[in-house]
């Protein structure tokens, strides 16, 4: 019984991370019909910088909500340099190949600054683990599941009830027809990178104490993050943050009943499987494509 | 002769000529060796940590033996490659060393994948290699003869023996469990310990694996636990052991720990407090008392990187490794007289000195097999994690 809390418990806080990437590819994919392939590492810079701001005298605080916004600039001008001008031609690719091919510099960079070495971010939540039914875990842990439902609910009320949140549904639903009704097709792509990356960032300081943070930390669930995504049906909101932490717990009973060396052998043929049953994802909706 | 034609029969005559000279230097480039040592090691990469303590080491000692006169009247050189812990790097870098900057031989690097997919090249090419870090038992002892892979650093079946009995020295039931990360490395590593522990009629009660990057061991530790060990032999890096750590610390477990020396990079700044205790082997520490070779390459190595603290000095074992490295193969330069690689190969098994981290008596014996390695386990060395810092055991609070 305490071995099956536990798997669910750790499965939680690693499955939160995945749906909090997850939920950034859904808000890029909803208005630009393009993702942000170096999301992985907004959770690095969120997380390295909030190790480097506070070594440099930033209260702890003050550095991680810095941190976040270096995130929401990065996803900023990530989407105005490398996703914008290809976004304009039809069927253009080339945002894949740029995306992509930033993520690697930035995590070059970020190697070089920190010579491998993965660094420590000090957190209240992590200094001692509480026991829940005879289950260890870190408070930091149980918060990141906790944020990822607070950041769709958050997501879902932005879109219902400010401007600009109806603009992103409305570029969502048809770009040309947002356009011509006045708005700023532009704008509201980029703040949707933005929004995606301080999501990111937010992601990469809330996992930094727990994995500590690490050129190579976004790299993995940057990839399992898309996974999700995808399985979980890249429209819906939702749909990508219960795939996420379903996603996690699924890997934890793998790890604890079959092997650690199959979980992702497991874990992503499982994702074929469902994307060849449910090919627009568990809970994604079919995307007409007008050419 | 109508002009065209000259011109033809002139670029004809161009063309063989430069073909000729072409394949003459050729031939001359395979004789004439430089005085040079390349290293292929990961310089970026998540272990780039690695190739900077083993390009210190390798600088530190090249700088001495230059003022010292180089070798064979040359200003010895390091040329230094990246692999980034990518085998085929590795592999082009080794034909780069050899063919392209015709150095004496090749200096190794931190990962064990690498050394391993070097071994072909460096035998299909002939140039002597030299481990200075990646610790794998097969990359050295691989059934070749003429061998020409030799290493100055540890040897898993080494320190799997000398970890197995550090073990069985601090567990009270006997039973002990093995995680180790999902690589080269770690796996080599494995057949490594079951035999060091069959040897003192044990078993394993529990083998866990895990990836790098992973960030929850929660499974592999209740699973480990469940089996009943009090000790833990680790082969993992120290990101993956600060998960570990963190892991039996939710599952409220705490096993003695003796690890392999990849846990010997800041473990303890990442894991605090949960890291005290944990036994990590070494080849090298510069908080013993130092020699005088140790004090002149302490002192180099604080210049360099301006750490006033030799506890601050990370990978020292990588930094004297390789520095001893460099010594044994310029030594054997001067016995062989000549750069020639095989005549290098062979003069390696003549060294005899007194190194950084060992004695060196002699280095290698081509009789045999299992002595392509320098560093005998006799000089291992076991310190601990106490308060962020790597410690010598002896003399440590943990030294009962």
């Amino acid at each position: 019984m305490t071995t099956v809390v536990q798997y669910i418990l750790s499965g939680l806080a690693i499955g939160g991370i995945y749906a909090l990437v997850a939920l950034g590819f859904h808000i890029m994919w909803s208005s630009a019909k393009a993702v942000n392939f170096a999301h992985g590492d907004t959770l690095m810079i969120g997380g390295l910088l909030a190790v480097y701001l506070l070594a440099a005298g930033l209260p702890l605080g003050l550095a991680c909500l810095v941190a976040v916004a270096a995130g929401g600039l990065f996803g900023l001008v990530l989407e105005r340099i490398a996703v914008r001008p290809f976004l304009s031609q039809q069927g253009s690719v080339g945002w894949m190949l740029t995306t992509i091919a930033v993520g690697i510099m930035v995590e070059s960079f970020a190697t070089i600054q920190t010579q491998g070495y993965a660094r420590p971010l000090p957190s209240p939540g992590v200094v001692s683990s509480v026991h829940i039914l005879g289950a260890g875990i870190y408070p930091q842990e149980l918060v990141i599941p906790l944020v990822a439902v607070v950041a769709m609910l958050g997501l879902r009320a932005l879109q219902r009830h400010t401007l600009v949140g109806r603009a992103m549904r409305a570029v969502a639903h048809n770009k040309n027809a947002a356009a011509l009704m006045g708005i700023n097709v532009n704008a509201v792509v980029a703040f949707s990178f933005a929004l995606a990356g301080l999501l990111g960032a937010a992601a990469g300081v809330l996992v930094a104490p727990v994995v500590q943070a690490s050129a190579a930390m976004g790299v993995l669930p940057g990839l399992k993050g898309f996974a999700v995504a995808i399985i979980g049906g890249i429209t819906s909101a939702p749909g990508v943050v219960i795939t996420g932490l379903v996603y996690g717990v699924m890997e934890k009973f793998v790890e604890g009943y079959i092997s650690t060396a199959a979980r992702e052998i497991i874990g992503f043929s499982l994702m074929i499987l469902t994307l060849l049953v449910f090919p627009q994802g568990l809970f994604g909706k079919r995307e007409v494509m007008k050419v | 002769m109508p002009p065209q034609s000259i011109l033809r029969g002139q670029l004809l005559a161009a063309a063989v000529a430069l073909g000729l000279s072409t394949s003459l230097s050729a031939t001359a480039a395979l004789a004439d060796q430089e005085p040079c040592i390349g290293n292929s090691a990961a310089v970026t990469g998540p272990a780039a940590f690695s190739g900077q303590a083993i390009k210190m080491g390798a600088e530190i000692a090249i700088e001495e033996i230059n003022a010292a006169g180089g070798v064979l009247g040359k200003k010895l050189r390091l040329i230094q490659y990246d692999d980034a812990g990518a085998p085929p790097r590795g592999v082009d870098n080794t034909r780069r060393i050899a063919l392209a900057d015709k150095c004496i031989a090749v200096l190794g690097g931190f990962h064990s994948t690498v050394a391993l997919a070097q071994v072909d090249p460096v035998h299909e090419i002939g140039i002597p290699y030299m481990g200075v870090w990646a610790a794998n038992t097969k990359a050295i002892e691989n059934g070749r003869d003429p061998n020409f892979m030799f290493r100055v650093s540890a040897k898993d079946k080494w320190v799997a023996r000398f970890l197995v009995d550090e073990a069985l020295k601090v567990s009270k039931t006997g039973k002990v469990a093995f995680f180790y990360e999902n690589t080269g490395w770690g796996n080599g590593a494995l057949p490594d310990v079951k035999a060091a522990l069959a040897a003192k009629g044990k078993e394993l009660v529990a083998a866990e694996t895990f990836n790098w990057n992973d960030q929850d061991m929660s499974p592999q530790v209740i699973r480990a636990r469940d089996a009943g060990a009090d000790v833990v032999i680790v082969w993992s890096l120290d990101r993956e052991a600060n998960q570990i750590l963190r892991s039996m610390d939710k599952a409220s477990w705490k096993p003695a720990i003796v690890g392999a020396w990849g846990i010997s990079g800041n473990l303890g700044e990442l894991a605090g407090p949960l890291a005290n205790g944990v036994r990590v082997m070494q080849t090298y520490s510069f908080l013993t008392p130092q020699s005088e070779a140790g004090k002149k390459l302490l002192a180099a190595v604080e210049a360099r990187t301006g750490i006033k603290d030799p506890k601050d000095i990370k990978a020292p074992s990588g930094i004297a490794n390789s520095y001893d490295a460099v010594y044994v193969l310029a030594d054997a330069i001067k016995i062989a007289g000549s750069f020639d690689w095989k005549k290098v190969q062979q003069a390696l098994y003549q060294v005899s000195r007194d190194g950084l981290v060992a004695p060196y008596k002699p280095a290698f014996d081509k009789a045999d097999p299992e002595r392509q390695d320098a560093i005998l386990p006799q000089y291992y060395l076991l310190t601990v994690w106490h308060d962020g810092k790597l410690i010598p055991l002896k003399g440590s609070p943990y030294d009962k």
